[in-house]
């Protein structure tokens, strides 16, 4: 197609440059100057690791410790680029094309990314390979940290240690996202220091980010055409303006001596200036757009399996990208960081490629490649026109990826991790790796130093008593827990301090699981309000004042002052006979009824009741009652009326406090179930999770091996050789010797039978084809004069064809002869070891 | 036996009966006492029960308006009467007597629960209006025909039926017949309607039920087009423009016109011509239609925006008032339980200070109210004005809707006068003789029937549709004028009942505060 076939040499640099890389000098000159910061000032505070486990020459693949003949001429190909790129570009450090892989054997970056898809769904996503990255590997941060380095492990050596360097990480994450369909590139250039050293102290930590976004969240309803205007202001303008000025000022003193007291803050915290800024190399990953509905180009860092946009400013620059087809190098302007950057792969101002490659890099049009591939050198094309064959990546020397699923549920390395975030310090564990089942810890701070907590966050999984999330504010030493659906008494999250009973708490249910709907559950030393929701009686609060007096000694059981409830609007009442509210004055033996206001009405009807000392005797009097109408015309109500009322609501007022006292009682069940669920933590263990249930295990190796003797046994009685004889003796339990003698002549003359049988036809055959032939040749010899030269070549055909079949015979009929001896000997041996026979036989 | 009833002197429902009935049903042991002491409405009553009292004719119950439930078994009634004004009455009582027939009950819709039991009756009917029956008991009568049970198919929320004891129960299919007439009955004759009947049912009567379902759906079916289209006139009619969309105005043009006819058969007179009057009228009118509607939508959306406007001014308002109230009126009550007299004294000037305050904080609101919504139903009433104007002058003149309507009738006009001069010419040259029928000869005679037919033809049109101008504009208009007058009177309502209310409430706070202090000073 086009001279660029020829990549593999690099047709584009002229040949001044090659005289001058056989003097063999440019590379040396570039390699001491890339040798110039000084060693020292890098190797900062590291977090000392155990020593690198060795590798096993024995135990690699022979791809890994040798080279193919193209992965060879890949090499080649690879050192010419990098010789003339860098006499080209002397002042850039070399590229990062062929370092050694684990058995010391240099293999081209782009064979060591593998595609791989893992059978596991949370792999195939982006989000979900980078955060399994992040998790699962930990770092070990490069020898020289301005330098590209010298080894390049191959990703399952790397998941087999779960340990490498940024290169290492983001090898093994382009691998699975290639694997995945996405379109990603290992990149190789420079970040921040912070980014290299996965050091992210100075970054807040995401999940309380979350709860900071979630709480921004307003609406505002549109103005209408009707909306009636506000009613006019009568205040004075002249005075408000001096007052907000006057709060202004203040604030104003107050804002700035915050903004200092932050700088402040933010001076202390930021970091010295870093002397290698820019210098620092990084590998991370860059996903393309266009694959995977993947909408705009992006960043992953695979250290900590962040997203970043692409002029995310923490990447520094950019020196060579790759993925498993090709090579590009970057030659666009890095100093002012990757903001600018386009990353237009055909575009080859910027992108000088290593291998032409017309079919790898779908979002170039291949018209494109060709105009510009002529202009840069089209004569040469005309000169040659037979095409060499293009030189295409060899395939990958690295063996399948595999992530076995205990690896994959322990997640990060010893089952634990730990990260360092601003103000906060988050702990993550594998699921049942601790006993209290729990998976995440989350403990923010006051200070940077991280020494005064303020409050603890803590995720749980598969706990038996449903609890989800627990939260401890250090301040006031508030306990904040929050439970899955499933609890007795539909518990959904309880706030306490302590788990006495009485104190101050706050409860919240699963009010559609409740039979009487209560959603939350509010509790002082001495008040409760309960809050339900959904009820048919329309009631949603109950509030209950106990009496001060500590007489809880008595059985523990409060007496009660005031029962407050309220109501909302039952639709199919009028509302001056919908209660709103009904207060129920225990002490002083009053109740008190407010009504619903109507529609457009601004005052409610109420009635207030005292009540009589003794209901029997006691006669009923109007003045027992006071009330107040709200329209004046309507007829007051009749004694008898409110006779019924009362007695109605006395035992109403029963009612309540026998279900307050079962709210006291639920609450003190509810605590001691708490406790003694704390005092003994169970992890549930699903039935499907094989690898824990004891239970289902067992009962899953005992299926296995039943299914596995039923098949052995059906085995054995297909091949039972004896068993027509047996059942021609009618299948006895046992054979008496006789009978077993009998046994064994039988099966032996009948495969001796059998075997006669075999030669005698194969004979016959033999014979038979014989004599057709010998027939055939002396009807020839007789019509040899009169024939013509078809039947003839006829003739002919048919005698090879016979003189085959006969060969095929004798042969077969000789073998046979050989093997029958054999075969009888077999079965009798065969039937001399045969348990049932052994007995008598030998 | 039945000489002994007969020997029985009949009672006669009066005063005294009811009033005993009514005294020994009410409330027992206080609340009887305080019953007493102030005297029993009849009208307030909800359950009565005369039963065992010879009563032959019911009577004297018209009083009992708020009965739910009523109990005249066991008498000799023979007729159902007097109950037409128990029309609250749920569950009614008529069993072990001698009715004949059902007859009376055509008031009492509300009816869930009715006993029949143990009467002489033969046939069912009459009972259309009940349509809430859910309990009917009509065992030991004299039905005959179990065809006549199917009347009761009628009642959808019918649940339990007795017809034990009569005839009709002898024939053999009576449980299977009534198990697939009444799919949604669970009792029946005192007992579950079981499974194992209804299946059979279901073999047995395939055909009939499939035939009753079809015939019940045909009916549903009829009922909601009907339903639709009603709703689609009214919405034309609301929109004033009903009858518009398609070629009813032309139709009812020639409706009443008897010349139109008799012009037809001028010679030169095509058909053609009428068509395409008719077609452009018609395109014409579905035009006005359309706008019509278009215009119906507008006005819609605004009322119902000035209405839910005002709705919220109101409630915002309401709020403010009712918190207002109710935070007066807890401290009032708390202000109630201070027993120091000193403290008390005090408490009270400040409370009457804190009534009159409030009384003018609310009237202040009420105030601001007031003028909102005065201005918005200003605002309101010029934009519905300007609407209603548009869409009338569109409709008039500048829209060619009437005036093309004339423009058209016109040409028509002119059309038919030009082939009537040109027949009259002809006949004239004695030229039409030949191929005029008979009768048609005698108008053209002379040139002035001819005329005038036409003449009185186009009088007759234009005045049909000035007539549907006039209609739709005096319809729009008075739509338009009730409207604002109803808004005008509910706000006015609204604000008169919102500051009774309010002096009500202070009334009685001060009159509450004035009997403490007399209290106190006694």
């Amino acid at each position: 197609m086009d001279e660029r076939r020829k990549g593999a040499t690099i047709g584009t640099e002229s040949p001044k440059i090659e005289e001058l890389l056989q003097e063999g000098q440019g590379g040396r000159e570039l390699e001491e100057m890339e040798k110039s910061p000084s060693r020292e000032a890098v190797s900062t505070a590291r977090p000392a690791l155990s020593p690198r486990p060795e590798v096993d020459p024995s135990r690699c693949p022979t791809s890994y410790k040798e080279n193919s003949p193209q992965e060879k001429l890949l090499l080649a190909v690879a050192e010419n680029f990098h010789a003339q790129y860098s006499h080209l570009y002397p002042e850039r450090k070399p590229l990062l094309l062929c370092p050694l892989n684990e058995c010391g054997v240099p293999k081209f970056v782009s064979t060591t990314l593998r595609p791989t898809l893992l059978p596991y769904p949370e792999l195939y996503s982006w989000e979900g390979c980078a955060s399994f990255v992040s998790d699962f590997l930990s770092l070990e941060p490069l020898d020289a940290p301005i330098d590209p380095p010298k080894q390049l492990s191959s990703p399952t050596w790397v998941l087999q240690t779960r340990r490498g360097n940024c290169f290492d990480f983001s090898t093994l994450l382009c691998s699975l996202l290639l694997g995945a369909g996405y379109d990603a590139y290992c990149v190789s250039g420079y970040a921040v220091k912070e980014m290299c050293l996965l050091n992210q102290s100075h970054h807040e930590c995401p999940l309380l980010l979350n709860e900071k976004k979630e709480k921004t969240e307003e609406q505002n309803s549109p103005v209408k055409k009707y909306s009636v205007k506000p009613p006019k202001d009568l205040c004075s303008g002249f005075e408000r303006m001096q007052e907000s000025k006057q709060q202004a000022q203040a604030q104003a003193i107050i804002l700035q001596r915050q903004q200092e007291m932050e700088r402040l803050e933010m001076e202390k915290e930021r970091p010295s200036p870093d002397p290698l800024l820019g210098l620092w190399v990084h590998s991370w990953v860059l996903v393309l757009s266009g694959s995977r509905e993947v909408a705009e180009n992006f960043f992953i860092d695979p250290l900590t399996g962040k997203s970043f946009p692409t002029v995310e400013d923490c990447f520094v620059g950019v020196e060579s990208i790759w993925n498993h087809r090709n090579y590009w190098v970057n030659m666009q302007d890095c100093r002012f960081g990757c903001s600018e950057m386009s990353y237009d792969l055909g575009d080859i101002t910027r992108w000088e490629y290593l291998l032409f490659d017309p079919w790898g890099n779908p979002a170039l049009p291949v018209s494109n490649v060709k105009a510009s591939a002529d202009l840069v050198d089209g004569d040469e094309d005309k000169e040659d026109n037979e095409e060499p064959p293009v030189f295409e990546m060899p395939p990958s020397w690295v063996k399948r990826i595999q992530i076995s699923e205990q690896d994959m549920e322990m997640r990060y390395p010893g089952g634990m991790k730990v990260i360092q975030y601003r103000k906060a310090r988050l702990e993550k564990f594998a699921p049942y790796l601790l006993n209290d089942g729990l998976v995440t810890r989350l403990t923010t701070y006051k200070d940077v130093n991280c020494i005064q907590p303020i409050t603890m966050k803590e995720w749980f999984q598969h706990r038996q008593d449903y609890l989800q999330e627990r939260q401890l504010t250090k301040a006031d030493n508030v306990t904040m827990e929050l439970f899955r659906p499933g609890r007795s008494y539909s518990l959904k999250s309880h706030r306490y301090v302590t788990l006495v009973p009485e104190t101050e708490r706050e409860m919240e249910f699963y009010s559609h699981a409740r039979a009487d709907g209560l959603a939350k559950r509010v509790e002082l030393p001495t008040e409760m309000t309960e809050t339900f929701e959904q009820r048919t009686d329309f009631l949603y609060h109950r509030h209950v004042v106990f009496s001060r007096l500590s007489e809880t000694s008595d059985q523990g059981q409060r007496s009660i002052e005031k029962v407050v409830e309220r109501f909302h609007r039952n639709q199919a009442k009028p509302a001056s006979e919908d209660t709103a509210e009904r207060v129920f004055l225990i002490s002083e033996g009053r109740i008190q009824v407010t009504y619903h206001s109507e529609d457009d009405r601004i005052i409610p009807a109420w009635l207030s009741f005292v009540k009589p000392h003794d209901s029997q005797k006691q006669p009923f009097t109007s003045d027992m009652v006071s009330m107040f109408q709200v329209d004046p015309f309507e007829k007051p109500k009749k004694n008898l009326l409110l006779y019924e009322m009362l007695m109605s609501l006395m035992k109403e007022e029963e009612k309540v406090m026998l279900r307050v006292m079962d709210s006291e009682k639920e609450v003190r069940a509810i605590l001691a179930l708490r406790e003694q669920e704390e005092r003994k933590i169970k992890l549930h263990i699903s039935i499907y999770n094989t690898a824990r249930n004891e239970k289902a295990r067992t009962h899953r190796e005992m299926k296995a091996r039943l299914a596995k003797e039923e098949q052995v046994r059906r085995e054995q009685k297909e091949l039972d050789y004896l068993a027509p004889f047996l059942a021609k003796l009618g299948d006895p339990e046992t054979l008496t010797r006789q009978e077993a003698l009998q046994l064994r002549s039988d099966c032996l003359t009948d495969l001796k039978q059998r075997l006669i049988d075999k030669a005698n036809l194969i004979q016959a055959c033999f014979e038979k084809e014989t004599q057709e032939l010998q027939l055939k040749q002396q009807w020839y010899q007789k019509n040899q004069l009169s024939m013509s030269k078809e039947d003839e070549a006829t003739y002919l055909a048919y005698c090879s064809d016979a003189m085959f079949r006969i060969h095929v015979l004798k042969l077969r009929l000789s073998r046979h002869k050989d093997k029958a001896p054999q075969k009888y000997l077999a079965l009798e041996e065969k039937l001399r070891r045969d348990p049932r026979l052994a007995a008598h036989l030998c | 036996m039945s000489s002994v009833y007969d020997t029985v002197e009949p009672s006669v429902v009066d005063e005294e009966m009811l009033q005993k009935a009514v005294e020994e049903q009410g409330p027992q042991g206080q609340a009887g006492r305080i019953a007493r002491d102030e005297g029993v409405q009849y009208h307030e009553v909800c359950q009565l029960c005369l039963d065992y009292r010879n009563i032959l004719k019911i009577d004297h119950l018209w009083q009992f308006t708020s009965l739910t439930k009523l109990q005249l078994d066991n008498n000799i009634i023979e007729k159902i009467e007097g109950l037409e004004r128990l029309t609250n009455l749920v569950w009614l009582d008529l069993s072990f007597n001698k009715i004949e027939v059902i007859e009376g009950l055509d008031t009492l819709v509300k009816l869930e629960d009715l006993s029949l039991y143990h009467n002489r009756i033969s046939i069912i009917e009459n009972m259309d209006s009940l349509q809430k029956l859910h309990v009917l008991s009509l065992g030991n009568n004299l039905l005959r025909d179990l065809d006549n049970v199917v009347y009761l198919r009628k009642f959808k929320n019918l649940r339990t039926l007795n017809l034990a004891g009569n005839p009709l129960c002898k024939e053999s299919n009576y449980k299977v017949f009534i198990a697939a007439h009444f799919p949604e009955l669970v009792y029946l004759d005192f007992r579950i309607l079981d499974k194992q009947t209804r299946e059979e049912a279901l073999s047995k009567y395939q055909v009939v039920i499939n035939d009753m379902r079809k015939e019940d759906l045909l009916e549903l079916k009829a009922l909601d087009v009907k339903r639709r289209d009603e709703e689609e006139l009214q919405l034309h009619k609301d929109a004033f423009v009903e009858f518009l969309n398609g070629p009813y105005l032309f139709e009812s043009m020639y409706a009443d016109d008897t010349e139109a006819v008799k012009l037809a058969y001028l010679p030169g007179f095509s058909l053609t011509l009428l068509l395409t009057f008719q077609s452009q009228m018609v395109a014409l009118c579905m035009q006005v239609f359309e706008m019509g509607l278009e215009q119906h939508h507008r006005r819609k959306a605004e009322v119902s925006c000035f209405f839910e406007c005002s709705l919220e001014a109101v409630r915002e308002n309401q709020q403010k008032a009712t918190e207002l109230v109710a935070a007066f009126e807890s401290c009032r009550r708390e202000m109630q339980q201070t027993t120091d007299p000193k403290l008390l004294e005090a408490q009270q000037k400040q409370h009457l200070d804190e009534t009159c305050q409030l009384r003018d904080k609310l009237m202040i609101l009420e105030l601001q109210l007031v003028d909102q919504l005065e201005e918005i139903i200003k605002d309101f009433e010029r934009n519905i004005t300007d609407m209603v104007g548009g869409f009338i002058e569109s409709v008039q003149g500048i829209y060619p809707f009437i005036t093309t309507c004339r423009d058209l009738e016109n040409n028509h006009n002119e059309r038919l006068q030009e082939i009537a001069v040109a027949a009259l010419d002809k006949a004239a040259a004695n030229e039409l003789e030949e191929d005029m029928p008979e009768g048609e000869q005698l108008p053209f005679f002379d040139k002035d029937t001819v005329m005038n037919a036409v003449s009185a033809s186009h009088d007759i049109h234009l005045l049909k549709i000035d007539k549907r101008e006039d209609e739709l504009v005096t319809r729009i208009n008075s739509w338009m004028t009730v409207l604002m007058k109803s808004i005008q009177d509910a706000e006015g309502k609204r604000n008169r009942k919102r500051i009774s209310e309010i002096h009500h409430y202070i009334d009685y706070v001060k009159t509450q505060l004035d009997e403490v202090t007399l209290h106190r000073t006694l």
